[in-house]
């Protein structure tokens, strides 16, 4: 077989056009016996560094362009990189993106090519079928034709004539005609000419995909109209292929033989072919010039690093420790000494200094807690030494990749860090022609899943969209190819046929979408970071948010070698600020929250009582049940806990017998339940009842056991990630633990802990990382209740609705005040008040050990609802509001708050002027008669543009009406119509009566129940959770309020069939369900049934004789 | 993108009356040379043109042509390959189309030209 190089070629990363995967192409150019293969996608290049990747390993040599619009966007040419200036080709690219027109259509211009003149000068142009060029010589404009060629010839490195045929019929582009024609006239000219297959498809048939991506790009459902493709030729051919088209092509015009035009197509390919390493940059890296860092070179760059974790190391430690510490930090200097990368550290520590400068909350997440030097420099607040965190976790002269940081910061001012970086790395003017920058934001690719690929096939196939829309909600977030396996076994679409061949076929082709890429996004919060260069290293484009973006993932981005840090923005970083600065205000004190000790008692009393909303982690129902059962008594058990609750560890269900040795429960044969753990690993398994839970403990088992070093175990960890991985590992461990003197018996034992759960470990660092917020936030609410609620409330950081938060803050003593027009802020605000007679909530005691739990006291405070809650209100409102005040009354703030008339209304409903009127007869409603009587007064001046009035006319008087005020149920109910939270009091209070009646059981009392008890228990839905199970058989979790705190209810598959259809649609509850114990203070429910709560409680009321109001309108919650 | 004029006949068109379906068309190496048209023997002298056409599967999705066997689907996109040649019996040539259904493997021949 002849070879052939194909050099034109659209993947999927050409969003909605190409059919198949860059790795699909480059296996089937192998298996063609190719030499080397192009990428050309469609306007960007976000494809190049898996191809090029893909490239290597199949040894084909990889040749990168990119397709684009030329002059206007119906005309397009393939811009090709030649060997050694791939760099260019990125620049004009990039210049294409960036200095584009604004209309964010982009399109080559002569005028950007001028600019831009210094790359174009080392790229080849394509002059394809469907370019300008081809449509002048299709018409027979030959003079234009060679204008068109003459206006860029001293632009580009060389331009040629590029001849597609896929047989259509006639003479249109893409016929053999049209391709003659065009050969005809390069020859004619003496222009170079090579022939493509303009390929989008893997397969002759994979047209039906091409044409459904059409109808999608194009918004339009398939029509012969709308859809570009005429037969199915484009698709990936083998060179005999293509050279019997070349022949067609030469012959007819008038060439004995398409051997010429392949020849010359061969001679192009190989000033294309770069080199995945030199050209690409694969596998290099690439990090900030000590330069940046105010150092001159490499050297200094060292000692600078030095003398600040020197520094570091006198500040955070003392005696004893401090001699640990120094020996450790000398071992990761040497680390980090050898593998060069003094720049990445300094680097992210100088943006955390950037973030506390602007005393912005900043903490490290990720493995990057184990090292000392994160910790010393101040990216990470968690001490490694005392939690047994290695650096080698995280960093090792093993491995040639760079390691991995995130921090965490406040988000409402992550924006604020990006601006300060991108000023400190970035270029003032990057669209500007050879403009320099270190840093970019970074792309990720969006892939076709399940919901989107129905969609997408449902509207091109124009199935109803009411079907479609069904079938796509109802589908988890799983991957396209098991759609008819999810539909099968959800009961809501039992109504729906899906057997009529245009259902099965739309699923079908769903799955045939699947994981192909739909849309290149920006990373929420990845940028990335590198020397001077990065302009020449990846292409980029502006991303919605104005910033540079390169057009590679986080995993191509570390392919190159940049450094790439994760920015994240968290919310309850956010909280935790607030609650600072709402302890100062309030109190007077200062609370530095990064020095508190992590042994307070009666933080581990409030998170042992399981009353944890709001606290970061450890919230959500599963985390309360968990903690319930595991009661965490020390800042290792709050790792422990977070390293546990993960999907892997709950469904081996390694969580059961790590609480059984926890609590001392024999197992089935009686035998004492502890496992026995070898003298030499105590010190390692001691803290996780000899379970192993932690990578670091993996690491430290393997050192121990086999006498290697912690870096080397590190590796060896990595490879018991795969089958065949273990058996290397196996066959190593076993003689090598065995000539250390260990018995055959302890090898064997230890060596089927680490394979049973070497998959499912967690990395401690990373545990702990996360759990120091957990902690801080915990610590927080135990002595600062309400200042900590009103942060929670303001920032939203939780999985739990506001009106929640507010009940929770009611249980712990805190009056919620309501919202008044001269004392609410924008945020949640932290008031003393005269104390309570409402009593907190006490934990009750443990009924197995009768110990009892120091809860917090939060009686004396309250908390003042925020004026942003108003539905409607703008910022410039609020803002206006604010300054305006203090106001005498209404007709004060009508005339100076400016403040629309609606939002007027609204804040006199939820009671923001009651304050002004107290101990007078004047009630809500007199209040509104009045606004209207204010209103009216101007007449016909009053217009939604002005809502400013003018009083000259004198103001009405606002008198008692003598009307009732409103009843409690119609503050409630307006309260939750506008703020959406129930202030006054807990919406179940109106039905207390009906659940007394059917003994219902409240939340806080559940945990009394015998194990295996059916009880009723009633509430507000507060969460629906359906996560992916792995089985495919769903299961639902509902989690209701019912003001004495919340119930978690699950629903099996049985139960779903009569229940989905209500848990989903409606809001108040009354759930029948078994009661599961499950630790000292852990209980669940199983439910069995479930019913309306308002509808129940009217056919309650039609059957008791009760004269009561019926407070309907509370059902729209 | 493609700027193109001729649009993709409607299948039920092509079976005009004169094209005789199912035609016997000798062509061993996939290429035409010989067919049978109203009972005569034809010789092609020479392919004038030749074309590939397909399109339109989602039209036919209810007519049970499109299908999933064992999970795979079977598209009628209408692909085939059309030849117009000049071919004669003895002496005096004709211009044909043949074409060839690629879903269902059968040959039509529809003459462009009346054969004498």
């Amino acid at each position: 077989m002849t070879s052939f190089t194909h050099l034109r070629v659209t993947s999927g990363y050409s969003f909605k056009y190409g059919t198949a995967q860059p790795e699909e192409l480059v296996e089937r150019a192998a298996k063609f016996g190719m030499r080397s293969l192009a990428l050309t996608d469609r306007d960007n290049m976000a494809g190049a560094i898996r191809f090029a990747q893909s490239c290597e390993s199949s040894g084909i040599t990889p040749i990168l362009g990119v397709n684009i619009s030329f002059l206007q966007k119906k005309f397009r040419i393939t811009l090709l990189a030649q060997s050694g200036t791939l760099g260019s080709l990125y620049r004009l690219l990039s210049a294409i993106n960036l200095g584009g027109s604004p209309s964010g259509e982009n399109i080559l211009s002569h005028d950007l090519l001028e600019r831009f003149a210094d790359y174009a000068k080392d790229v080849v142009v394509l002059h394809g079928p469907d370019s300008q060029l081809s449509a002048a010589i299709g018409r027979r404009r030959y003079s234009e034709a060679i204008s068109i060629y003459n206006s860029t010839r001293e632009i580009f490195a060389n331009q040629v004539i590029e001849v597609v045929s896929h047989q259509i019929a006639g003479d249109a582009p893409f016929s053999t005609s049209h391709a003659a024609k065009a050969l005809g006239f390069a020859r004619d000219h003496g222009l170079p000419a090579l022939v493509t297959n303009a390929t989008r498809m893997l397969e002759r048939t994979d047209g039906p995909i091409a044409d459904i991506l059409d109808a999608t790009r194009n918004l339009v459902p398939l029509n012969h109209r709308h859809i570009e493709r005429r037969n199915s030729e484009a698709y990936f051919k083998d060179a005999d292929s293509m050279s019997r088209i070349a022949d067609e092509i030469a012959r007819a015009a008038g060439e004995r033989s398409g051997r010429a035009l392949l020849a010359e197509t061969a001679m192009w390919a190989e000033r294309f072919e770069l080199s995945p390493r030199t050209d690409i940059g694969i596998g290099e890296i690439h990090l900030p010039e000590p330069s940046v860092v105010g150092s001159r070179n490499h050297g200094e760059m060292a000692e600078q690093l030095r003398a600040r974790c020197e520094t570091g190391l006198h500040r955070k430690y003392r005696g004893a420790t401090s001699v640990t510490a120094a020996e450790r930090l000398e071992e990761e200097l040497a680390t980090v000494r050898t593998l060069g990368y003094e720049s990445y550290f300094l680097t992210v520590a100088d943006i955390a200094d950037m973030a506390r400068e602007r005393s912005i909350r900043v903490a490290a997440r990720g493995s990057g807690a184990g090292s000392l030097i994160c910790y010393l420099l101040g990216i990470s607040g968690v001490e490694p030494l005392a939690q047994g965190l290695i650096m080698e976790r995280f960093c090792s002269t093993l491995r040639g990749e760079l390691p991995d940081i995130d921090i965490d910061v406040e988000s409402h001012r992550r924006l604020e860090i990006y601006d300060a970086v991108f000023a400190r790395y970035g270029d003032s003017d990057w669209s500007r022609p050879n403009n320099q920058s270190r840093v970019a934001t970074v792309a990720m690719v969006e892939t076709y899943r399940a919901r989107h690929a129905i969609r997408d096939v449902g509207a091109a196939l124009g199935i109803p969209a009411i079907e479609i829309d069904l079938i796509a909600k109802s589908l988890p977030h799983i991957r396209a190819s098991n759609i008819s396996k999810a539909l099968a076994n959800l009961p809501e679409l039992k109504s729906l046929n899906l057997n009529t061949p245009l259902v099965k076929m739309a699923i079908h082709l769903a799955g045939r979408l699947d994981g192909l890429p739909r849309h290149l996004a920006m990373h929420p919060c990845a940028i990335a970071l590198s020397d001077i260069t990065i302009h020449d290293r990846a292409p980029m484009q502006r991303n919605p948010s104005g910033y540079p973006m390169v057009q590679f993932d986080k995993d191509d981005v570390e392919a190159i070698g940049l450094l790439k840090l994760d920015v994240l923005g968290v919310r309850m970083q956010s909280a935790i600020s607030y609650t600072l600065d709402e302890i100062k205000r309030v109190e007077g004190d200062a609370v530095d929250i990064d020095a508190i000790t992590l042994d307070d008692k009666k933080t581990f009393d409030l998170i042992k009582s399981t009353r944890t909303l709001g606290i970061f982690q450890i919230e959500s129902p599963g985390q309360r049940e968990l903690v319930g059962k595991m009661a965490p008594d020390s800042f290792t058990d709050l790792i422990i806990d977070i390293s546990l609750f993960r999907p892997g560890p709950v469904k081996s269900d390694m969580i059961t017998p790590f609480l059984n040795y926890r609590q001392g429960v024999p197992n089935r044969s009686g035998q004492s339940a502890k496992p026995e753990i070898h003298p030499d690993l105590i010190d390692v398994l001691r803290d996780t009842e000899g379970v192993v839970v932690f990578h670091e403990q993996v690491i430290r088992i393997i050192a121990t056991l086999t006498g290697i070093t912690l870096a080397e175990a590190d590796e060896k960890r990595r490879e018991l990630g795969t089958l065949e991985g273990q058996q290397r590992v196996c066959d190593w461990f076993y003689p090598t633990a065995l000539s250390r003197g260990y018995s055959e018996k302890t090898v064997t034992h230890i060596w089927e802990i680490l394979r049973s759960f070497a998959s499912f470990g967690f990395c401690k660092a990373h545990a702990a990382a996360f759990a120091l917020p957990t902690y801080q936030s915990a610590w927080l609410k135990t002595h600062y209740t309400a200042a900590f609620l009103a942060g929670v409330m303001t920032h939203d950081p939780g999985m739990y609705p506001k009106r929640l938060i507010v009940d929770e803050a009611r249980q712990w003593g805190i009056e919620i005040l309501p919202m008044d027009i001269n004392l609410s802020d924008k945020s949640y605000r932290v008031e003393r008040v005269a104390q309570s007679t409402r009593a907190p909530y006490e934990a009750p005691d443990l009924l197995s050990t009768g110990a009892s739990l120091n809860l917090p006291d939060a009686r004396g405070y309250g908390i003042r609802m925020s004026i942003a809650d108003i539905q409607g209100m703008s910022d410039a409102e609020i803002v206006s509001l604010i300054a305006g005040r203090p106001y005498i009354d209404l007709a004060d703030f009508v005339y100076r708050a400016g403040v629309s008339r609606p939002v007027t209304e609204a804040l006199i409903m939820v009671g923001a002027f009651d304050s002004l009127h107290i101990g007078t007869a004047i009630n809500r409603r007199d209040l509104l008669l009045h606004l209207q009587d204010l209103y009216s007064r101007v007449g016909g001046k009053y217009s939604a543009a002005s809502t400013q009035i003018s009083l000259e006319l004198g103001l009405p008087e606002l008198a008692p009406s003598g009307l009732p005020d409103l009843s409690a149920g119609e503050r409630v109910s307006n309260e939750m119509q506008l703020l959406g939270i129930d202030v006054s009091q807990h919406m179940m209070a109106f039905y207390a009566e009906f659940l007394n009646h059917v003994g219902a059981i409240k939340s806080s009392d559940v945990i009394h129940q015998r194990s295996g008890q059916s009880i009723l228990v009633a509430g507000v839905k507060v969460a629906l959770q359906t996560p992916p199970v792995r089985s495919g058989r769903r299961v639902m979790f509902l989690t209701i309020d019912d003001g004495f705190g919340c119930n978690d209810a699950t629903f099996f598959e049985d139960v779903q069939q009569s229940t989905a259809a209500l848990l989903r649609n409606g809001s108040l509850f009354l759930v029948r369900g078994v009661v599961r114990r499950t630790g000292p203070r852990g209980v669940s429910i199983r439910a069995t049934a479930a019913w309306d709560l308002a509808d129940s409680y009217e056919k309650w009321r039609n059957l008791a004789v009760d004269d009561q109001p019926i407070p309907g309108s509370l059902r729209h919650a | 993108m493609f700027e193109q004029s001729a649009s993709v006949p409607d299948r039920t068109q092509q079976a005009a009356p004169s094209s005789i379906p199912s035609a016997r068309v000798l062509a061993p190496e996939g290429e035409p040379l010989e067919f049978i048209y109203k009972g005569k023997r034809f010789h092609i002298h020479a392919i004038v043109s030749r074309w590939r056409e397909s399109g339109g599967w989602w039209n036919r999705i209810g007519d049970g042509k499109n299908h999933l066997q064992d999970e795979l689907a079977i598209f009628d996109d209408g692909a085939r390959a059309i030849w117009r040649v000049e071919a004669a019996p003895e002496g005096a040539l004709s211009t044909f189309e043949i074409e060839l259904d690629e879903l269902t493997n059968k040959w039509l021949i529809r003459p462009t030209s009346r054969p004498q």
